[in-house]
């Protein structure tokens, strides 16, 4: 029995995930591989394909005043002052779930960040959401569910726009939904998800994590000087187990404005004992000269080895390749995608710009208040949150398929892409 | 010379304790101090040039050892003992031209040769040939340690003739320090004066529609913007907000008061936003001899980003800033290390501050470096005050403004003496 393809279904969602969302049917391995092929994705400003996400979007549009021009495609930078705004006219239309409600707070505020720790918030507050769901009369499960997993996701991607590794994972999720056979009552539809849900997350990234970190501890040698910029948690995970096992090395962590995540990581690593040195990016000329290994993180990476992480990864990898000191990107394989990027400007997240111009802990840096009108017309702040590294800097990208070089990526998008899909 | 002594160590005060900001300022003010300096020096009958030399280099070792980092300090100590150098040898030169008219006018008037200028002659020209001849191995290896030594043991022999030539040469030294204070002056003008010379450049190289970056914040980038805004140039700046001293949020504030449209974006952001940047323009701190850039930190992040898309990197710098030496290790023995609590609040980090290491050291280091070193090749242009210049070219101009004797200021303890 052939299941209707699922385009778009349900209401229309704003950004990339109605582009990728290509659930497939019983037909040749080869006419699915040419359907895979992604359609390029909907843009924030796109009028005919897509614009109607600005139209529809539930929150208030902020000025267009200090929107950088060159950024006009990305959409702005929403903070935790519309909330208000948000609730009211988005539950409007949709059901509310409060686990996943709970989720988009949490990613509204800057409180959950870092690829893989919101993509299992978001999919174990599907878990919850799956639960507790139940099919309305008329309806088929997968139909019904499939929208209302649309609708979160909707809602998900109003408080911040989704990341690569969450995106996959509704991929995931949508697939699995589809292939439910319809023989299945509900209750018994609803255990298969959440387990093939837990199954997602262990395989997919709890125990990616730990091939991952059994790998690389083999490229750390004692007496060597580490790199890392930020805070990836993958890296945190390497270090220490590294130092658990007994090498002995030195971890120079360094950090950048507005987000200063390398704070938090400095005092984690600090409290277990290993021996750090702190500084920040514009120094990173002066530290490299004694750093023998560069250890980075990655929201994910794209097809054509481009890697595609916390704005300021792309300048340390730059810097770590003009001084001969390898590259190590860390990253699991869920977070992979077709895409393809050359620069960090098609494809980005804007972030606060009011958080460049205070600098947390630094009263004496008060330049830009009071600005007057005048001024405020001709200044414009802007805050990247991503970039993308070229993997010309990349040596070899650690993945729990092994340590690849940059160039495999598509060889492993393709090959086992299939294989999760068919869990 | 009790005056002199009060200023030179306020001045060395303020050197040590940094308070000085800006290679400008402290050019001018030490250039001024000089000046003081020279215009107390008390004068000799004979070697004038020694003199001045050796109390310019007495206080311009202190100076530069208050504050090793601030070239520009050794430097105008170096173009003001060039300057009594070139003075001194115009003066010989003229006067062996007026030796060489009055050997003519000799066959006529022989009963004035007592009271002419001639009766120096020997003195003279045994100085002028010193101070005039090519050096030669024979020459260097006689003038050690000091060449202007020479004309000392030259005029030994014409020192029966003292009181007669007192008068002429006691006039003779007024004017060498009359000179020297005048080209001092002028020194002091243009260092006042370079960044219109660079601004006028601005329109040369600005066009329409231009997209400029540039990092932190520095006086000769925002004069040479506003020169090209002047000019209606049209183009729009991105500004790097050079932590952590964050100076790019001062040069952003004063562009946009100006009517610039302006970019305020992080250092993180550099590398993602260059493929779209048509020039990077930055200030130095100084220039070294092999065309090499001792820079705020974070430039040599952004003229690797600029070479890599090959965006042309222009370095901004007025001549005071051109250093004769070149660089060793630039990283660490150029540069000075700042205060970790511009990265760390110690409030907060007090805790991991205290966690001992096996051998009790600390185990949180934080390191916060002021400047950093820009190879020569990545440097696309130099633009001074006197025009345009290749990374390459930059030695030449040392010639212009240096001696070579005057690149080792300490003075030696040796037999010289």
């Amino acid at each position: 029995m052939k299941q209707p393809p699922q385009k778009k279904d349900g209401p229309p969602v704003a950004s990339s995930i109605a582009a990728s969302e290509r659930i497939g049917v019983d037909r040749s391995v080869e006419k699915e591989r040419k359907k895979d092929l992604p359609p390029p994705r909907k843009q924030f400003d796109d009028e005919s394909r897509g614009g109607r996400a600005k139209r529809r979007s539930v929150l208030n549009q902020p000025e267009a005043r200090n929107r950088v021009e060159l950024f006009r495609h990305l959409p702005p930078h929403k903070n935790g002052t519309q909330l208000p705004s948000l609730e009211s006219k988005f539950f409007e239309l949709h059901e509310k779930h409060p686990a996943v409600y709970k989720v988009g707070l949490q990613y509204l505020a800057g409180d959950l960040s870092g690829g893989n720790a919101r993509c299992i918030a978001m999919l174990q507050a599907f878990q919850e959401a799956i639960r507790d769901y139940s099919t309305p009369p008329e309806k088929t499960l997968t139909r019904d569910l499939t929208s209302k997993i649309g609708g979160f996701v909707s809602f998900l991607i109003e408080c911040r726009p989704l990341s690569m590794s969450m995106g996959n994972a509704i991929r995931f999720l949508k697939s699995r939904i589809a292939r439910l056979p319809l023989t299945l009552s509900e209750s018994e539809a609803k255990t298969t998800l959440c387990s093939d849900i837990d199954r997602f997350i262990n395989e997919k990234i709890v125990l990616a994590d730990k091939v991952i970190l059994r790998h690389a501890a083999t490229k750390i040698r004692d007496g060597d000087v580490l790199l890392t910029y930020g805070s990836s948690c993958v890296v945190e995970m390497i270090l220490l187990y590294a130092h658990e096992l007994g090498k002995q090395f030195r971890v120079v962590v360094v950090d950048s404005h507005p987000m200063l995540e390398g704070q938090k990581l400095l005092r984690r690593l600090v409290v277990k004992g290993l021996s750090c040195t702190y500084t920040q990016l514009n120094a990173i000329s002066y530290v490299m000269h004694k750093v023998t290994r560069v250890f980075l993180g990655a929201s994910s990476i794209f097809s054509n080895g481009t890697v595609y992480s916390t704005v300021g990864t792309a300048s340390v990898a730059m810097v770590a390749h003009a001084f001969r000191v390898p590259v190590l990107v860390c990253c699991e394989a869920y977070k992979f995608h077709e895409r393809v990027q050359l620069d960090s400007i098609c494809f980005n997240e804007l972030g606060d710009p009011d958080a460049i111009s205070k600098v947390p802990g630094r009263v004496d840096v008060n330049y830009l208040d009071n600005l007057t009108d005048k001024q405020k017309e001709n200044l414009e702040l802007l805050n990247l949150k991503y970039d993308a590294t070229p993997s010309d800097y990349i040596s070899v990208i650690v993945t729990d398929y092994g340590m690849i070089p940059p160039t495999s990526v598509p060889v492993i998008v393709r090959e086992y892409r299939k294989e999760y899909l068919l869990i | 010379m009790p005056d002199t002594q009060a200023l030179v160590n306020d001045f060395l005060n303020k050197l040590k304790k940094r308070k000085i900001e800006g290679s400008q300022a402290t050019a001018k003010q030490t250039a001024e101090l000089l000046r003081s300096v020279i215009s107390q020096t008390r004068m000799p009958y004979t070697n004038q040039a020694a003199a001045l030399i050796h109390s310019v280099k007495a206080v311009g070792e202190r100076l530069i050892a208050a504050n090793p980092v601030e070239l520009a300090v050794g430097n105008v100590v170096r173009r003001v003992l060039h300057i009594v150098r070139e003075e001194d040898l115009s003066l010989t030169t003229a006067a062996m031209a007026g030796l060489n008219l009055s050997a003519e006018s000799d066959d006529e008037d022989d009963t004035d040769r007592d009271n002419h200028p001639a009766l120096s002659a020997a003195a003279i020209a045994a100085a002028s040939r010193s101070t005039l001849r090519p050096p030669s191995l024979q020459t260097l290896l006689e003038d050690v340690p000091d060449s202007a030594a020479v004309p000392h043991t030259s005029s030994s022999g014409g020192d029966s003739e003292g009181k007669s030539k007192s008068a002429d040469k006691s006039s003779r030294s007024r004017k060498l320090k009359h000179d020297v204070i005048e080209a001092v002056n002028e020194l002091i003008q243009d260092i006042s004066t370079c960044h219109e010379l660079i601004a006028e450049q601005a329109v040369e190289h600005i066009h329409q529609n231009e997209v400029i970056l540039t990092l932190g914040s520095s006086r000769t980038v925002l004069e040479f913007l506003c020169a090209a805004k002047e000019k209606k140039r049209s183009f729009r700046v991105f500004v790097a907000e050079g932590a952590p001293r964050y100076q790019g949020h001062l040069l952003a504030k004063e562009l946009v008061t100006r009517g610039l449209q302006t970019t305020l974006i992080t250092d993180s952001a550099v590398f993602a936003m260059i493929s779209r940047v048509n020039m990077v323009i930055v200030g130095a701190h100084a220039v070294m001899a092999n065309g090499g850039v001792i820079a705020p930190v974070g430039l040599n992040m952004v003229a690797l980003a600029a070479q890599k898309h090959a965006v042309p990197f222009v370095v901004l710098a007025g001549s005071h800033k051109l250093c004769p030496l070149y660089p060793h290790h630039p990283e660490v023995l150029l540069n000075e290390l700042r205060s970790p609590s511009e990265l760390l609040d110690f409030g907060e980090f007090s805790d991991c501050l205290d966690f001992g290491s096996g051998i009790g050291a600390p185990l949180l280091h934080v390191v916060n470096p002021t400047f950093d070193y820009v190879p020569p090749k990545l440097v696309s242009l130099f633009i001074t005050d006197t025009g345009g210049h290749n990374p390459s070219y930059m030695y030449r101009l040392i010639a212009d403004y240096y001696s070579a004797d005057d690149l080792v200021l300490e003075r030696r303890t040796t037999s010289g003496n």
